[in-house]
């Protein structure tokens, strides 16, 4: 009972940003019109690619419509925008409005992750809607086989783990980098170009794929993408598997000790 | 005698902001040897708030008064000094120290900006783990005292600047806190918000027991709310006590000027000074004086015209804060 009244609690303080957006039916549909466009569009742009070029990316035309398409699709989990009701850290940070999250009865960033499970959820469940329609229209294959799948849904689940964090992290420096709007977009960018959602890595040069195994960012949709279409066959993902696992445990002590940084920025130097 | 609700000792608040120099060289060596500026934003702040109490914190832009209030309420850590609200140290205790403390920033919103007001008390509720009936209680009696209910299925985004201050005093005082600070709450407000919102503080003082730390630039605000006042320029505080023996201290006294048809009489009243044109002027400092003396005036039949005035609060201040360079035992 009393979990169960702690569980609500926890949900309506999660669903905020949520909120703001069914609560406006025009940004509702303005965002499905959106993502349909860009889905689309990312469609066509591939299926042209094929058309002129052969490639050596080692995907066929199929897996790469797929994963485009689903690239589209990862950038929603960011959840929606917050920064239209001023509500991103940064703008709280900037207006001087974040020291109310000191005077509550809840660690702010203990309140930041419900929000931002809660952001989350709420664009996972606005892909898990768009990759349903995309299947049904044939712009998305179905999983190679059913090992594929579920080694998909364990690195998906990884992946869903590491994007948090990487989301977190940004947020939580913004507390240094407030003034810098642009950093934040270049930052923002990088995420989703290192990820994959831009295009396909395996389309890049070797350097970079290099480069790219490197940083974290792929574990959040390259390498979750890349077992659902097949390209990493799910009889030797164990080790992509265990890569995400460590940039979970990883980028987690990096939030830990920056949160330790920013509450002390906040108490000792006033925001 | 029930421990203070407010015990400050000693406070002091040293910033260290980074310099950092214009141009790409200067982002650099702000990165490789940061550069630190130091800025004493409160010197030695002393003083103690009984349970039920309403003090107003006063002082120039700059002063410190935000600082201490951040200082007091938990946000901010004191270079040195000690705090106790409630017999807790509210930086070291934060969590339950939240319960015992509601805050008002003026202008900033705690509200989420984009929910109606109504959704915003309910995550507050959430998060400070109310009981649903105590919330629908204590909402019910503050949409009595602010009327809130004329606005509150309205997101802050859409309130004009007092209903939004209205939401926020009801959303610092939801959870019940005894204690309360309150930076320039009223600051930008139009006189009837304004008025409302003394009335609402004074109730809550009054009927419900709280304390409440108050700083304000509107001195009627002050005379009319606050018996105490607590005046603090460059961060030391240089006037802690009554608001009527700060005005009699530091005021440069009373003055009546009075027309009568036949003065003879009057020209050996205690506190006569001179004849100004047909007006007699009476001057002092005894407000007691001054009260015998319009009490006096007003029976008199022959009186034209009387003007009485006091000092402005405002001059007052004025007064003090050059005057007083070295803080005050109290
Ligand atoms: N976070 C901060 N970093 C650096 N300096 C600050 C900070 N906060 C306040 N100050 C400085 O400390 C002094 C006191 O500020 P404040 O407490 O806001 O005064 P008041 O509220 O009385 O106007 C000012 O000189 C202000 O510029
Ligand atoms: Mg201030």
């Amino acid at each position: 009972m009393t979990a169960m009244a702690a569980a609500a609690r926890r949900w309506r303080v999660a669903r905020i940003s949520a909120r703001y957006e069914v609560s406006q039916p025009g940004r509702v549909t303005g965002v499905a019109v959106q993502l349909a466009l860009q889905i689309f569009l990312m469609w066509c742009l591939w299926r042209a690619l094929y058309a002129v070029s052969p490639t050596n990316s080692g995907l066929s035309e199929a897996q790469a419509l797929a994963y485009a398409v689903l690239g589209v699709l990862y950038t929603r989990l960011r959840g929606p925008d917050r920064s239209i009701a001023e509500d991103t850290v940064a703008q709280h940070v900037r207006e001087g409005r974040i020291s109310y999250w000191f005077l509550r009865p809840l660690e702010p960033r203990h309140y930041h992750r419900l929000r931002a499970i809660g952001d989350q959820a709420y664009g996972f469940a606005w892909a898990v809607g768009g990759y349903l329609v995309c299947l049904l229209v044939g712009l998305v294959q179905k999983p190679v086989s059913a090992t594929a799948l579920w080694v998909f849904l364990v690195s998906l689940l990884l992946g869903q783990v590491v994007l948090y964090h990487l989301l977190a992290i940004t947020d939580v420096a913004t507390f240094w980098l407030v003034d810098n709007t642009g950093v934040i977009g270049i930052i923002a960018f990088a995420q989703s170009l290192f990820a994959g959602a831009i295009a396909p890595l395996w389309f890049f040069p070797g350097w970079f794929q290099t480069l790219s195994s490197w940083l974290p960012f792929q574990s959040s949709f390259h390498i979750p993408v890349s077992i659902y279409v097949g390209r990493i066959p799910a009889g030797s993902a164990a080790r992509d598997l265990v890569v995400q696992l460590l940039w979970c445990l990883l980028l987690s002590l990096v939030l830990r000790w920056l949160w330790g940084r920013a509450g002390r920025r906040v108490i000792v130097q006033g925001g | 005698m029930n421990n203070p609700a407010i015990e400050a000792r000693g406070l002091k608040k040293v910033f260290t902001p980074a310099i950092r120099q214009p141009g790409f060289k200067g982002t650099v060596r702000s990165l490789i040897a940061p550069e630190h500026a130091e800025i004493v934003a409160v010197a030695d702040v002393s003083f103690t708030v009984a349970e039920g109490e309403l003090i107003a914190l006063l002082g120039p832009n700059g002063a410190g008064k935000s600082t201490t209030i951040k200082i007091l309420s938990g946000i901010l850590t004191p270079t040195a000094g000690e705090v106790r609200i409630a017999g807790r140290i509210p930086y070291q205790d934060r969590i339950a120290n939240a319960h015992n403390i509601g805050a008002v920033f003026g202008q900033r919103t705690q509200l989420w900006w984009d929910l109606p007001a109504r959704e915003s008390f309910a995550v507050l509720r959430d998060i400070f783990k109310t009981s649903l009936a105590d919330h629908a209680r204590r909402l019910d009696e503050l949409d009595g005292l602010l009327e809130l209910s004329s606005f509150w299925d309205r997101s802050p985004r859409h309130m004009s600047l007092g209903q939004r201050v209205r939401a926020d005093l009801a959303a610092a005082l939801l959870h019940d806190p005894p204690i309360v600070f309150l930076d320039e709450p009223t600051i930008g407000m139009d006189a009837v918000v304004k008025e409302q919102v003394r009335e609402f503080l004074r109730f809550q003082v009054a009927e419900r027991g709280r304390t409440i730390v108050l700083t304000t630039h509107d001195m009627s605000e002050v005379s009319r709310l606050a018996e105490r006042v607590v005046l603090i320029n460059h961060g030391r505080v240089v006037y802690d006590g009554g608001l009527v023996e700060l005005q009699q201290d530091y005021g440069s006294g009373w003055q009546i000027r009075v027309v009568v048809d036949d003065d003879a009489a009057l020209r050996d009243v205690p506190g006569f000074l001179a004849k100004e044109g047909a007006a007699l002027v009476f001057g002092g400092d005894d407000p007691g004086e001054q009260r015998r003396l319009v009490r006096l005036l007003t029976e008199l039949d022959v009186v034209r015209n009387l003007e009485v005035r006091s000092d402005d609060l405002e001059d007052i201040m004025a007064t003090v804060y050059q005057r007083r360079a070295v803080p005050v035992a109290r």
